[in-house]
């Protein structure tokens, strides 16, 4: 969890996600906050 | 052979010579070509940026504003300085040795990479072969597996105030001025012209500035461009907006005829510096017979991976599309010397810093909200001036202000803008964190140093959320 980016890590902490099922598509694959809003959204394409 | 390279890089400016040394890092033999002579009649690599632009720009604008700093600003700290004079030859030396000193590292560093550079010109006569023509001596023929062009920009001239670098000056003749004029017009209230007036204001011209446009710094974020205009207009710039020139008339003085809504005006100046924009250098670059293709504004056309029509003809840097900024530039030629090693290249131009060397500094990366609205794009903002930072106070540099964009829905930063002191090195931290795809939120989770610059950038962060602690959001 400590590698996600600060707000990342706050979105998945509040709503108990595992973020293995969530799609980075920042820099080398990372979780960004869009990828986290997109993904409680049901939007799986960024 | 002598004559045969990998890569033939022609300019020495900030996309050439990088791009020369990146090939050079990446195992390709070659050549850099450039034919700037410096005032002294030296060949002198570095271009545009080290020669007669970002550094000697700079290395005046700060001298300008130590000796501003030590006549008007020192009082209030319970500091006086009595018979406080400049000595503007002396300045302009040390501007010249800066630049010296500087080109003669790009010197160094060529020769460490063992990058054969040629002072002359050089013209593309084929895909793979450049016609070069030394300062002295007879031209040859050189061959070059890749050749790129990166023959950079130079300043706009207009017909009704032609430049003759002793009283209508160029951006080159305003860095070269050895006394201080006692009245000075600008044409252009752009980043040279702002920054050039700055500098002969702080050491004691009238400096007016015409500018055609009738928003000031149309680019820029509306409350940023609003605040430093009216730092300028305190400083003593007299920036008049929607004013088209029309005839200068050069005796004595200089004679300007200029046009605004009200009707006809003219002003009397010792100086003029015309600084309406650059343009790009293909004057020479290719001789008739190679079909190198040009875009309507005269710009060698290419993709985005900066191949022109030819093959293996790259151009980059102000000769082509895209911010006329010397770290974009830079970046192209790497990305270039990257995809010619057969690496993958690729450059963000989302996320290019704009920095206006002024004091205060504007900078800015990233989308206005005037951008935005127009395309339709849902945001959020959150602003915080540096007044209400303990550091901007204890420096005595309260005015200034920082502004973030994100996201309506996402929270991504679309866009970070800044006035103030530092706004260009603050600017870094927004352009990581909108290269990393990061949020308004990420920025404001992230430790800010106290008592820093910096918080502001924090504190607006937060700002957009309504959680600034600094002030009622």
């Amino acid at each position: 969890l400590a590698e996600l980016p600060p707000a990342a890590r706050r979105l998945v902490e509040e709503n108990d996600l595992d973020p293995k099922q969530i799609p980075g598509t920042g820099r080398d694959g990372r979780i960004t906050k869009e990828d986290v809003v997109r993904f409680m959204k049901g939007e799986t394409q960024p | 052979m002598a004559n045969s390279y990998d890569v033939i890089v022609i300019g020495a400016g900030p996309a050439g010579y990088v791009a020369a040394i990146r090939c050079a890092q990446l195992g390709m033999t070659t050549a850099l070509i450039d034919e700037f002579r410096y005032k002294d009649g030296k060949p002198q690599p570095g271009g545009t940026c080290l020669n007669v632009g970002c550094i000697p720009s700079k290395a005046l604008l700060d001298s300008s504003e130590h000796y501003h700093k030590a006549r008007e600003e020192l009082q209030v700290h319970g500091i006086t300085a009595k018979d406080v004079s400049i000595d503007v030859k002396k300045m302009i030396e040390r501007k010249d040795k800066v630049v010296r000193d500087l080109t003669g590292g790009i010197h160094q560093l060529l020769k460490a990479n063992k990058i054969d550079f040629k002072t002359g010109h050089g013209k593309l006569t084929s895909n793979s072969t450049v016609e070069f023509t030394p300062h002295e001596g007879a031209a040859e023929e050189l061959k070059g597996e890749y050749i790129i062009l990166a023959t950079g920009s130079k300043p706009i001239d207009i017909s009704a105030a032609p430049a003759d670098e002793k009283s209508i000056l160029t951006s080159n003749g305003a860095l070269d001025m050895e006394e201080v004029p006692k009245r000075l017009g600008v044409i252009g209230a752009g980043v040279i012209g702002l920054e050039m007036g700055s500098v002969w204001n702080r050491l004691g011209s009238k400096v007016v500035l015409l500018e055609a446009q009738d928003e000031f710094l149309a680019p820029v974020d509306r409350q940023v461009s609003r605040m430093a205009q009216k730092a300028f207009k305190d400083q003593g710039l007299d920036i008049r907006l929607g004013c088209r020139v029309t005839d200068t008339k050069v005796g004595k003085q200089v004679s300007v005829h200029y046009e605004d809504k009200d009707g006809k005006h003219n002003m009397q100046v010792d100086k003029l510096i015309v600084s309406v924009g650059r343009r790009p250098n293909t004057d020479g670059l290719a001789a008739d017979d190679v079909d190198l293709l040009l875009d309507e504004r005269g710009f060698v056309h290419v993709d985005d991976e900066c191949r022109t029509n030819l093959p293996n003809v790259y151009a980059v840097g102000d000769v082509v599309r895209g911010p006329m900024l010397a770290h974009k530039g830079s970046e192209e030629g790497v990305m270039v010397a990257e995809l010619i090693a057969g690496h993958p290249g690729h450059i963000n131009y989302d996320t290019i810093p704009w920095v206006i060397y002024t004091h205060p500094e504007i900078a800015w990366v990233g989308r206005t909200e005037t951008q935005l609205k127009s395309a339709g794009i849902p945001y959020k903002s959150g602003t915080f001036n540096f007044a209400a930072t303990g550091r901007a106070r204890a420096m005595e540099e309260s005015v200034g202000m920082v502004k973030v964009i994100s996201h309506a829905e996402t929270d991504r930063i679309l866009g970070v803008h800044m006035v103030g002191a530092s706004a260009s090195e603050l600017i870094a931290e927004a352009v990581v964190a909108m290269e990393f795809a990061g949020s308004a939120e990420d920025l404001a989770r992230i430790i800010h140093a106290h008592p820093t610059l910096s918080e502001a950038v924090h504190e607006a962060a937060l700002s957009v959320s309504k959680r600034a602690i600094h002030k009622a959001n």
